[in-house]
């Protein structure tokens, strides 16, 4: 099985968001790097832990995603995936500004 | 334009304030996502590929300055400082948060705007011709008749939960500016033999994965019998309509499935029962409403202006903008000035919130304070005086809007794509982008003349791939994205769906074969005159195809 990693929208901003485990509890991040990777045996407890995630209303439908680990990082393995992870892959309109996270990245 | 009535204000307002109350239960957790996602898309509301989109109606296409300038305030206090005008006129925001769109809506609501309808299952914006009221060609003013459909379809209980979406267009002129042949319904505003108005009635277009070409089911409707008529066909489809099927649910299906005379008949029947019905127009109710779009007190102006003349001859640059982006107005010393949302430096459609201040204040000074948004994804200012083109293209081209490519190769229609769209399955945006890198030399793209290029990056054909003279589908095979040619498309008064080439091309290849086509085009005509779409539909298709793939 391909390593994985868990993906959600985040519920306030809708922001794409990863799961990162930290011990018994977990948060979620905007940036993929962060992201607990699972390999099949851990995958289901990832499950779980994005499942209650989604149950305490932080984030919105969570999925696996196969990822791809190396020396400089995590990256998603389709194209769609890294579009999500990494924005766009044009310039934006100029004057943008960025958009602030609150309570997305805090602990479930 | 129609000013809100105090019960449209108050509408309005219930809206926002339930929405409000509905966000903040979610937020709580008191609404499951499954519960709360028929709300948020009632409100225009989508979850996309990074954020939230907020879609907001424009109806018919019409903005005034003051709803501009919200636009932009919208753009930089919620989003990311940009909107993005999508092909059924409507602005789209890429970034709110949940939490912040219950303000957004406030502001709209402020400046007689919502995101009412503009998704989920229910008559969606109704959108028309971007010249209405100043268009040479036209027979009758549309907007009157769009505005009565927006009343009559908003919260129309039987209608709020149809088989599928459902899109209206409505032209009054004799070229079509608004695609109304591949609507769910397309109305024409015509006149009969004894110089009574009326409709022509087309039902079932649209695009999409089965893309259709509207049946004309009524050459002849009385303009007072439009509602009653609407109401019909959409009462047939409601109870009719296919709701197993996601992908056969929309009209046009039902349509072809029926068979158009069968159709017909029981629109008619249905029709005959409900037609004396209070729906039935008045003379008051269509005179009630024209008030709203009487004509502005246009000067009385010559169509002749010596400095216009003057540098149109001295300033090759301005003559170039000119000869593209504008177009004749019904008022003779008036011109239709084409604002440009297609030129290199952002993605096609896109407008920053400093753009949008400044255009607010060019309709004002330029344009008696309107300004229209065209399902080509371009703005227009319909009333610009000829002795002041000069100014305003000055200040256009500092705007980065003054780009000279109206209806031209490098006004792409082009969808978000997979850089946003959540359905979306291969980029559209880069690939646009690229063609125009490549095909934005004037000359070139004034030699080819008229010649439309759409791009989809789904199956959904948000791009309107479909109807362009040379339309390009984005499909993901086997995680690589490949882009497939059609040709012959168009979206007009002769309009036609394009047909498949052949096989498609990757992303490095996609550009160097629109290329080639251009050349069996430029080779083929017969001479200037003749377009690329004249051309395909005298030559055929096998001259480009032996050239594409040898």
């Amino acid at each position: 099985m391909a390593l994985q990693v868990f993906t959600a929208s985040l519920l306030k901003e809708g922001l794409v968001a990863y799961l990162c485990m930290e011990g018994e509890s977990c948060f979620w991040s905007t940036d993929l790097n962060k992201a607990t990777v699972a390999d099949e045996a851990s995958l289901e407890s990832l499950q779980a832990a994005a499942e209650r995630s989604e149950k305490e209303n932080i984030i919105i439908a969570p999925y696996a995603i196969d990822v791809i680990v190396t020396e400089t990082g995590i990256s998603a393995a389709s194209k769609r995936e890294q579009i999500r992870a990494d924005g766009p892959t044009f310039r934006l309109p100029q004057s943008v500004r960025a958009i602030e996270i609150t309570e997305g990245q805090h602990a479930a | 334009m129609y000013q809100y009535s105090q019960q449209d204000h108050q509408l309005l307002l219930e809206r926002v304030s339930q929405f409000r109350d509905q966000v903040q239960r979610r937020l709580k957790g008191e609404l499951s996502e499954d519960e709360f996602k028929q709300h948020r898309l009632r409100n225009g509301l989508y979850l996309q590929l990074h954020a939230y989109m907020l879609r907001v109606a424009v109806p018919y296409g019409l903005i005034s300055s003051d709803q501009m300038r919200t636009l932009a305030h919208i753009a930089r206090k919620y989003d990311k400082g940009y909107g993005h005008f999508s092909t059924r006129q409507n602005i789209q925001y890429n970034w709110p948060k949940l939490e912040d769109v219950p303000a957004i809506l406030d502001d709209l609501a402020a400046v007689e705007m919502h995101a009412i309808q503009t998704s989920g299952n229910c008559i969606r914006n109704t959108t028309s011709d971007p010249l209405a009221g100043v268009a040479r060609d036209e027979i009758e003013d549309p907007r009157p008749y769009c505005e009565l459909i927006r009343q009559w379809s908003t919260f129309h209980p039987e209608l709020n939960f149809l088989p599928r979406k459902f899109k209206i267009a409505v032209s009054g002129s004799t070229q079509d500016r608004a695609a109304v042949a591949v609507h769910d319904v397309g109305l024409r505003l015509v006149k009969n033999d004894a110089d009574e108005l009326g409709l022509e009635v087309y039902v079932g277009g649209g695009l999409g994965r089965t893309p259709m070409i509207g049946k004309l089911i009524r050459p002849f409707l009385p303009v007072h019998d439009m509602l009653t008529y609407l109401e019909a066909i959409l009462r047939v489809y409601n109870m009719e309509g296919r709701r197993d099927n996601l992908y056969k649910a929309r009209i046009k299906i039902l349509v072809h499935e029926t068979g158009e005379d069968a159709f017909r008949e029981k629109v008619e029947a249905e029709w005959e029962r409900i037609k004396k019905s209070g729906l039935a127009l008045r003379n008051q109710d269509i005179e009630g409403i024209k008030a709203h779009f009487k004509d502005p007190d246009y000067e009385e102006l010559s169509d002749f202006d010596e400095a216009f003349d003057k540098e149109v001859i001295t300033d090759p640059e301005f003559a170039k903008w000119a000869e593209k982006n504008l177009e004749l107005h019904k008022k003779s010393g008036y011109r239709v000035v084409y604002l440009s949302l297609k030129s290199r430096n952002q993605p096609p459609g896109d407008v920053t919130a400093d753009q949008m201040d400044a255009i607010a204040d060019l309709a004002d000074r330029y344009s008696l304070g309107q300004i229209r948004s065209t399902h080509r994804q371009n703005l227009v200012l319909t009333d610009v005086k000829l002795s002041e083109l000069h100014d305003l293209w000055q200040e256009l081209k500092a705007l980065d809007l003054a780009t000279p490519n109206y209806n031209h190769l490098t006004d792409i229609i082009t969808c978000p794509g997979m850089d946003y769209c959540a359905l979306a399955t291969a980029r559209s945006i880069p690939i646009s982008q690229a063609l125009t890198e490549r095909f934005d030399a004037y000359d070139f793209i004034n030699d080819l003349g008229d010649v439309s290029l759409n791009i989809s990056g789904c199956i959904n054909a948000c791009g309107h791939h479909h109807v362009a003279n040379i339309g390009i589908l984005g499909v993901n095979k086997k995680g690589v994205e490949v882009y497939q040619i059609t040709l012959g498309g168009s979206a007009r008064e002769d309009a036609s769906i394009g047909k498949i080439i052949g096989p498609a091309f990757t992303a490095d290849e996609i550009v160097d074969a629109v290329g080639t086509l251009l050349d069996v085009y430029l080779e083929q005509r017969e001479d200037a005159s003749e377009t690329f779409l004249e051309t395909y539909r005298r030559i055929g298709q096998d001259p480009f195809k032996e050239k594409l793939y040898g």
